[in-house]
Formats: C-alpha cells, structure tokens, sequence
C-alpha cells in the first residue's frame, strides 16, 4: 500500500525539482541565449561553387605548368647538357627534377600551406610501385580511360571529395625517357597516351568563390616553391646556366622565376579567368 | 577571567595552514610554465623533452561559452561542424611547425590519397600522432611490422639486395621485423640503405630505436628538426 506524502517530504520534492529546473533554465540560458556572437564556422558566406569545378581549374593549370616545364625546361635543357633526374635532391647529385617529380614537388609544397589540397600522381604502369592504382582509384583509372572523361568520387573513410584527370604523354622525351627506363613495367609508350592520371581531393563538396581564388593562388605559388628549389640546387652546380630572360632552347640558360611565372601565367590566367567568369553564369552556383 | 580555547582549535589551524599551502602548491603547478610537465598525460617523446604544453596544443578559438554554444548547436543539427572545447586536438600542423621537410619518403600526406583507405584504416597512417602517439616517452608508438599494411604485393624490380633474400621472399615470409633494419621510413637520416643483407641493423637495435634508444641509423639529418633534439 503507498505510503500517504506528508507535507514535508512534498517541500523536499518541490524544492529539489526547484533547483533542477533553475539549474536546467541557467544552462540553457548560457548555452543558447543569442549572446555572446556565435562562434564562425570557417567559411565566409558568398556564393560557392561545386568543388568539381575548382578541381577542372586546378587540373588544368596543372597540365600547363608540366607542360611547360617539360616542353621548354626540361627537354631543351638536356639537350644542352644539363641533367634531370628523380633522385635530384640528392647532395652529389647536379640535377633538376624530372616532370613526375615537379608535380610530386608542387604537391609536397601545398601540404606546407594551411589549404587542405591534395595532389598525387598515379598510373596502372608506374615506374615506382608505390604509385601504382588500386582499390577506388584503380577502378576510377579504368573507368576514365573507357570514357575519357575525368572521374569524381569520394573518399568516404576521410570525408574527401575526389578527382581524377587523364595524364598524358605531353612530349616526345616523356615516352622515351619512360620506355627506357629500367623499373619500367610498359616500353611502348608513345605521344598523347594516358600514362597516368593526377588524383586531387579537397574536404568539401563547396566552396566558396573565394576560398576556390585561394586554392588556385596556393596551386601557384607552390609552383614558384618548386621553382625556386631548382634554381637553389642550380647554384650548387659546378657548371651553373645562366640564370635571367633566356630559355634553355636559346643555349646554356634558365629563367629567373619571375620570367618562368610569367610565361606560365600567360599560358594560364584567360583560360583560368574564363572558367571563373561562365562559374558565374552556371545555375548550380548557389547565391 | 578569560576562557582557554578549546582543545581542538591548534589541529583547525594546522589543518587551515597545510590546505592552504596545498591550494598555493595546486596554483603553482597550474600556473608556473616550468611546473607544466606535472600535469602533462605521460612522459614526453623522445626528442621532445623542452616544449612546452602551447607548442602543440593550441587554445580553440572562441570563449568557453561561445564554444560550448557551438557544440549545442551542432548536437542539434544547426551547426554543420563541431568545435572543439579549450583546445583544438593535436593534428599534423603542429608536428610539421618543427618536422616540415622538402623530402620524405613516406610523407604523411600521401596517406590521405584515396588508395590508402587500408593503410589509413590500418593505422592511421594519414595522423601523425598515429604512429607518433604522444605522452608515451618513446620515439614511435606504432608496431616494427607497420610495412605490411602497404608493401604486401611489393615487387622490387632489378633487385638491390645482394647475398640475401629477395625483397619478394622477405614479404612471402613475413619478415616484416627486417623492413627498418635497411630502411629509414622517412628517408630523413644521410644514408644510403644497405647492399649486404647481413649488414642489417638487428631486430633488437631497430626496436630499442622506436622506443626511443640511440639511432642506428646515425645522426646526420637532412632536414633537422627545428626545435627539440633529434
């Protein structure tokens, strides 16, 4: 049979409900009441852009500056004596990085910055096993050399947005060099062959129009890192090019930085700028 | 005529003066810099004896409340991402402020490539603190065998090892304890790996390095640690 309350035990218990019920109103007071000003998120508000487009930009700056590294770098200057090689960081060693190693060079570069870019380079014919495809990527690789067209996915253990765009042979030397080499596991490469492909991955599925400026100055100015490491290692050289306006194709000679951004910037900036300006006029851009 | 105090009042007094020189002691170690290795979680990792707490852990942006607004907030769907309360976890920007190296042969950035969903699964290869776990007193928390996460299908071409087994028969054995008698993970020490297979750093050496002995591996760095010994 209950027990009949007594008007003290009622007092306790309307007390004790008393102080529960004020400490749950103060604790939503402090955790919801409009003051102090909410705590930013990271992004600024803006328009954003799917992050697919930013990654067809990047992909596509990317290509120039290989291609201009290889085309007007890196095979001119062999055949003016100077050396390219993958291990080119080596103290004894008086050389610039191959193409591979340029890329690989501007991705390490970006890791330093506070962008959480990612670039790597892969291939199902790779000289270094450690670049070989597999699991999602391998699959994507497959997939893109069927269609052609460059494939977006997610890596969904890490949260991030995925791209793969085709790799191929922008040069003569590229194929030759490759097919040549002895770690290579195919010696039939040839000119506009997909060789591999350039994996780009980024944490968001958004961004915003800025925040994708900030990436695509980020991609560059790592570039100009790479740059100015090779220049570094050229004045350990015993028999060092000139260093100015001229180009290897005009004789012993590299550009400064300045002249190799500008040329790169020239190759570039209006397709860049072009891709910006019809981002504005796309209807999945969100306001 | 005065009244004699109580008996019990000098054990009061003692007890009022040992607390309060204990709260005193609690606010020098909480507020003394130097005091700070009091209350940190385990011993420091080798090399990392001189930081300081602030080196690695950054204070969360915010006031407390406005970060426990947030968390409300994200709990409740309103906020898309969480925040983090007093201080931001310890991630790879604060271990690359001292570690930061144009070279490395196994970069930790490298992990975060889509393939990697094995060896990030593995071991978390894509942190770090993964492998590095901090407060432990040693060099490297991970386990000598962590190669095999990756290297399982490893198919060595014009093979460098000479009087030994091949890299191929290593892996088909198992023999994942002889990895870093050779190979230095990230490539950081001047030196090349060894031709002879007998000429490998023993077992026993390499664990006595991850735990944070002398390095077998020498001490002429590449890229030397900016702060901290090696």
């Amino acid at each position: 049979m209950p027990t009949p309350s007594t008007p003290t035990s009622s007092k306790r218990a309307f007390g004790k409900a008393a102080i529960w019920g004020g400490a749950f109103l103060l604790a939503a007071i402090y955790l919801f009441a409009s003051r102090p000003l909410p705590l930013a998120e990271g992004q600024t508000a803006g328009r954003t852009i799917p992050v697919e487009k930013l990654f067809r930009i990047l992909a596509a700056e990317q290509v120039a500056a290989r291609t201009l590294w290889t085309a007007e770098i890196v095979n001119p200057g062999l055949q003016r004596g100077m050396k390219f090689d993958e291990n080119w960081r080596e103290a004894d060693m008086q050389a610039g990085p191959l193409p591979a190693l340029f890329l690989r060079e501007t991705a390490t570069a970006i890791q330093k910055t506070q962008v959480p870019l990612g670039l790597f380079l892969g291939s199902d014919y790779p000289i270094a096993q450690s670049n070989l495809f597999t699991g999602v990527q391998a699959a994507a690789f497959q997939k893109m050399r069927q269609t052609g067209e460059p494939q977006f996915f997610k890596a969904t253990d890490i949260g991030q947005q995925s791209a793969m765009f085709a790799d191929h042979v922008v040069a003569q030397g590229c194929a030759t060099c490759h097919n040549e080499h002895p770690k290579s596991p195919k010696t039939d490469w040839k000119l506009k062959d997909i060789m591999g492909a350039t994996t780009w991955s980024y944490p968001k599925d958004k961004v915003t129009l800025e925040e994708a400026l900030q990436v695509i100055a980020t991609l560059r100015a790592s570039m100009g890192v790479v740059y100015d490491a090779y220049l570094t290692k050229v004045a350990t050289f015993d028999q060092r090019p000139e260093i100015g306006e001229k180009w290897p194709r005009d004789g012993y000679f590299i550009p400064t930085r300045k002249v190799f951004l500008a040329e790169f910037e020239k190759r570039a900036s209006a397709h860049t700028a072009d891709r910006l300006i019809h981002i504005l006029d796309d209807p999945t851009v969100s306001h | 005529m005065s009244q004699s105090p109580p008996p019990e009042r000098p054990v009061k007094i003692a007890a009022y003066v040992v607390g309060g020189l204990l709260a005193l002691a609690a606010l020098a170690v909480l507020l003394l810099p130097q005091l700070e290795r009091v209350y940190a979680k385990g011993p420091a990792n080798t090399g990392h004896e001189t930081l300081g707490c602030a080196d690695c852990h950054i204070k969360a942006p915010g006031t407390p409340r406005q970060q426990l607004q947030a968390k409300a907030q994200y709990w409740l769907g309103r906020r898309e991402a969480d925040a983090a309360f007093g201080h931001t976890s310890v991630g790879n920007p604060q271990c690359t402020k001292c570690h930061l190296r144009d070279s490395d042969s196994h970069p930790v950035h490298r992990f975060l490539e889509p393939r990697f969903a094995d060896a990030r699964a593995d071991l978390g290869a894509q942190n770090c603190v993964s492998c590095h776990r901090e407060h432990q007193g040693v060099r490297v928390t991970a386990p000598q065998t962590s190669c095999k996460s990756c290297h399982q299908e490893l198919d060595v071409k014009n093979e460098p090892i000479l009087n030994g087994p091949s890299h191929q028969q290593l892996v088909a054995q198992q023999a994942w304890t002889t990895c870093l008698g050779c190979h230095d993970f990230h490539g950081n020490h001047k030196r090349a790996a060894q031709k002879q297979f007998n000429d490998k750093y023993s077992e026993s050496a390499v664990r006595d390095y991850l735990a944070g002995g002398a390095s077998p591996y020498g001490h002429d760095m590449k890229f030397p640690a900016k702060k901290g010994s090696q």
